[in-house]
């Protein structure tokens, strides 16, 4: 029935299949075929044509149709046809990586340790910003806050004030008031310790869609009469830790600030409570009286330690939430100074933090994400050189390949081609290395706060990141696999002259970003170590904690008496100079307060430093005091209110230098000044001398809560437990916490600085190694191609030193060149991380000079063993050669 | 007698079980054996058979035909022959419905509750 067409016609069409031409081929054989029969049944030719071409229906349109459909096929199929060759490319490109095993080493090493950084840098931003909480529906999850001053400070909010705001709102499907991070002082099983815990409205809970691993949450009617329900949920691991996941902590008792609760749920274990502080114990608000101890009734419309967090209601937006919220304002907060004026409604993401603009932690992983990318660059820098020797190597490959016909832009697709399965590999190897990063990350940072308590930072990955990371890494391998591939396809002789010197523009500026690298790293690293040992206090051996009788309900009067039988008993310990104390606020960093002059009668005012210290505060920290005396025992409730000022306020205040004996308000209380202490200098570069005023801690009858400062003569960690005991020996229901050494707490302060200083030394050292290997790579690759022209050099006279000079003069200029940029470079970066450096930066220049001489060496090292090789050439063999 | 709607795809698929065809010998076909009972509509036929051969049930050849001329040939793919299996068991399924429900000459028992 159907004949073959013969072999040669079937690849008529096999330059490019024509689909119009196919339609009216196979449209045009049926109308004849109907002509023929109707001229064989007797019709005449032309009246047939028409009854066929009529009974067919409307050709035209067929005809369109065809074309279309058969244009798209044809297009699928290329498209399929593309992706096979790219499928060739890469198990071609495999094949020749397996034979070239310390090439792809080195490149995949190289690659990945760029990406390591920024892979590091990526996953702490989605951690910080991105990362939704563990609960159902996260998206819809929002916090609300209420904010003071324009917007500019957080606020928080009193129980009747999230009564109303849970009542009217409509954009929230529910909102929950939580009291995170509460200091609640427990026993159980008859020991006793410091944990954090919250305090949540009953529908906290639900409101997240949480399933308790064992028991229930809380039941309304359990919050629902102030101090009556004494139930308890526990955290999953405080279960974990205090009752080995035993299934009968449901019923336990569990004291809490004196208060017995009893445990009826334990949380989920994904779940850690909304701040990066975990969660240990969970508390209905209506017994936030037994949490809370800084009002006299936490529950009361002026008393403010909640914040709320809401679920969307369907389909409403954060921005819309935020629009009706503003207009539900309770009607006393308008015109309230300083206090809450305004709501914000902000998606969940990210850890929580109070802190609205958060700008500060921007500005950090901006800085962090600055010295990935320029340690990427550098990567990327030598990578060129290195792919760049490798074309030139395989000339001959590609002459070949062009010879059977592969075209420029097939050999173009196969070295991108190759750049992309290298810069996955790349990625994947900075992936590994960045678990290596964040893990010590981790560890190093983000597994205790300041006082040693532990929080917790989720750093696993997530799609975002590793999609980020894969995308990061192929533009890199494009960018370091561009040049090198354009250069080895220009066909021209110029080309192989051209590519050293590339070559050297790309050893020069990883030179440059060496220097600046190590230089800034450097800088930062004094500047940390200046603050430690800044002007005027002394860190070393000070052991810092913090008691709270207030919060086992003492009197004000009992309280003190509890504290200075703790100082006493402290200072009589054979290990301890000297103990002193701060009322709220920590020690050297203090609180805020306004200082004036009376005769100012309020019209202006200066922003200080306040703190409130006991007798012997600027022994322990050694502050001198520069003229007159440091408060005394008789600085008590009886005498006189008395106030000691720091030098830079007493210049303002009083420029003819009369301060002793002087009046000075005290946030409108007026002290008289006993005596002028030194400027404590904690401001970064960019921030002024803080000015400081203290008052005498005696002289505050209703000191909240206390911390400790005690000098010791040894190392202060290995005496804390001794000096715990010391103090809890007063009575073991006091709380003390936030034990920990000055030194300690202060590094813990800058750990932004810390976590860049240490990101930036290992920037810094790689860069360093990077370049000297990049040169060396472009100098012993010149030298391989000039091994002739060395070889006639030395035929006709030139001795080994002078050749060894010449190569070393060659390479030293390219060094030379990159280091005096990367001085330039490194002090336009140091200007932008003048926040995060402290002291005078007096020796900065030092920094700068020695990343200079370190880089050069490292160049010198680099020049020398090509020299050394090309001075050993023996003239004769290398003239043989060719 | 028109097409029902839907038909004119399994007809098609039926007709190339006896190995390949072109569009004009795919009418002539199902005219012949459905006894002239089934008229193609020739320009229906070939937007047809474009789109079964874009699904991957057809795939198509030039070849020469009986007349002499440049003729395309269509065959089922192994896709097309399955394809052609399911709808057959369909449209019997169906026609026996239709018929039992035409046929009948007394409505059905009420159902017990």
């Amino acid at each position: 029935m159907m004949k073959r067409i013969p072999a040669w016609r079937r690849y008529a069409r096999i330059f490019g299949a024509d689909p119009r031409a196919d339609v009216d081929d196979e449209l045009e054989f049926h109308i004849e075929t109907r002509v023929e029969e109707l001229v064989a049944q007797g019709w005449d030719p032309a009246s047939a044509r028409r009854q066929a071409e009529s009974q067919f229906g409307d050709l035209a349109a067929i005809r369109q149709a065809g074309e279309e459909l058969h244009g798209r096929r044809r297009r699928t199929l290329e498209r399929r046809d593309w992706w096979s060759g790219y499928l060739h490319d890469v198990r071609y490109t495999l094949r020749c990586m397996r034979r070239a095993t310390t090439f792809t080493i080195a490149v995949v090493l190289t690659l990945g340790l760029g990406t390591g950084a920024i892979a590091t840098v990526f996953t702490l931003a989605n951690t910080l910003f991105f990362r939704r909480l563990p609960v159902d529906r996260p998206e819809q999850v929002a916090m609300v806050q209420a904010t003071k001053e324009r917007g500019r400070m957080p606020g928080w909010v009193s129980y009747p004030e999230y009564v109303h705001f849970r009542d009217h709102t409509r954009s929230f499907a529910g909102l929950a008031a939580h009291y995170s991070n509460a200091p609640l002082f427990t026993t159980i099983r008859n020991q006793s310790r410091e944990v954090t815990g919250a305090v949540v409205s009953a529908n906290f809970f639900p409101l997240l869609g949480l399933q308790p691993a064992l028991g229930r949450f809380f039941r309304d009617d359990e919050d629902a009469v102030p101090d009556r329900d004494r139930v308890a949920v526990l955290g999953y691991d405080a279960w974990s830790k205090w009752f080995g996941r035993s299934p009968e902590v449901l019923g336990a008792p569990l004291r809490i600030n004196g208060a017995t609760f009893t445990i009826v749920g334990v949380a989920p274990e994904a779940f850690r409570g909304i701040t990066i502080q975990p969660d240990d114990v969970y508390l209905p608000t209506m017994m936030s009286r037994a949490a809370f101890t800084w009002c006299a009734d936490s529950l009361a419309v002026d008393c403010r330690p909640f914040y709320m967090i809401g679920r969307l209601a369907n389909g409403r937006t954060a921005a819309e939430a935020e629009a009706e919220m503003s207009t539900l304002l309770p009607t006393w907060w308008t015109g309230q100074d300083g206090g809450n004026s305004a709501i914000r409604v902000l998606p969940a993401r990210g850890v929580f933090h109070p802190d609205l603009s958060r700008s500060e932690e921007r500005r950090f992983v901006e800085l962090l994400a600055a010295v990935a990318a320029t340690l990427l660059l550098v990567c990327c820098a030598n990578l060129a050189g290195l792919l760049m020797s490798r074309n030139m190597a395989r000339k001959r490959e590609f002459a070949i390949r062009s010879s059977l016909g592969a075209g420029n832009a097939r050999l173009m697709r196969q070295l991108a081609t190759e750049s992309m399965v290298l810069a996955l590999g790349g990625g994947l190897a900075g992936l590994l290395l960045s678990r290596g990063l964040t893990a010590a990350l981790n560890a190093l940072f983000y597994s205790a706060d300041r006082s040693g308590r532990p929080i917790y930072y989720n750093f696993a990955p997530e799609p975002r990141v590793l999609f980020a990371v894969a995308a990061v890494s192929m533009l890199a391998g494009l960018l370091a696999g561009v040049i090198p591939a354009w250069r080895t396809l220009e066909r021209s002789g110029a080309a192989s002259l051209k590519q050293p010197r590339i070559g050297r523009w790309l050893a020069g500026a990883q030179a440059a970003a060496a220097v600046a690298l190590a230089a800034i790293a450097g800088v930062l690293a004094v500047s940390a170590q200046a603050l430690l040992t800044a002007s005027h206090f002394d860190a070393a051996h000070v052991a810092l904690l913090r008691i709270r009788p207030r919060a086992a309900h003492y009197t004000p009067e009992r309280a003190q008496q509890f504290v200075r039988a703790a100082i006493q008993r402290l200072e009589a310990l054979p290990a301890v100079e000297s103990a002193t104390m701060v009322g709220t606020g920590a020690v050297l960093v203090g609180n805020n307060a306004q200082a004036a002059l009376p005769e100012w009668i309020g019209t202006r005012s200066i922003h200080c430093t306040y703190l409130r210290i006991g007798p012997r505060y600027f022994e322990t920290l050694r502050t001198p005091v520069l003229r007159g005396r440091e408060f005394d025992q008789r600085d008590n409730l009886q005498s006189p209110a008395v106030a000691l000022v720091s030098e830079s306020l007493a210049r303002t205040l009083w420029p003819g230098g009369a301060a002793i004996g002087a009046l000075v308000e005290v946030n409108g209380r007026p002290h008289q000044v006993v005596g002028i202490a030194a400027d404590v200098t904690l401001q970064n570069r960019t921030e002024a001398q803080r000015p400081y005023v203290y008052t005498p801690y005696w002289q505050n009858a209703a000191q909240v809560e206390t911390q400790l400062a005690v000098r010791v003569k040894g190392d202060p960690a290995a005496m804390l437990p001794e000096i715990v005991r010391e103090v809890g020996r007063g009575d073991p229901d006091v709380p003390i916490g936030n034990t920990v050494t000055l030194a300690a707490d202060m590094a813990a302060g800058i750990s932004s600085e810390r976590i860049t200083g240490a990101f930036l030394s290992f920037a810094a050292g790689l860069s360093v190694v990077l370049a000297g290997i990049g040169l060396y790579g472009v100098l012993a690759y010149s030298m391989s191609h000039r091994t002739r022209e060395i070889g006639i050099r030395m035929a006709v006279g030139a001795t080994a030193a002078g050749v060894r000079r010449m190569v070393v003069r060659e390479g030293m200029a390219v060094v030379l060149t990159g280091v005096a940029a990367g001085v330039g470079l490194s002090l336009g970066g140091a200007r932008e991380v003048r926040h995060l450096l402290y002291g005078s930066g007096a020796g900065d220049a030092a920094i700068y000079a020695a990343a200079a001489v370190l880089v050069a060496a490292v160049g010198l090292l680099a020049c020398w063993i090509p020299a050394r090789r090309a001075a050993a050439i023996e003239p004769m063999s290398a003239l043989r050669e060719q | 007698m028109d097409l029902v709607r839907g038909t004119l795809d399994v007809l098609i698929l039926k007709s190339l079980v006896w190995g390949p065809l072109h569009g004009y010998a795919i009418t002539d076909l199902i005219r012949r054996q459905t006894d002239e009972a089934l008229l193609v509509e020739e320009g229906t036929l070939y937007p047809a058979l474009w789109r079964l051969e874009t699904k991957g049930l057809l795939e198509s050849e030039w070849g020469i035909s009986d007349n002499n001329r440049k003729a395309k040939y269509y065959r089922l793919t192994t896709e097309g022959k399955r394809r052609l299996r399911e709808e057959t068991r369909y449209w019997e399924a169906y026609a026996a419905a239709v018929a039992k429900m035409l046929g009948a000459t007394r409505p059905p028992l009420a159902e017990e509750k």
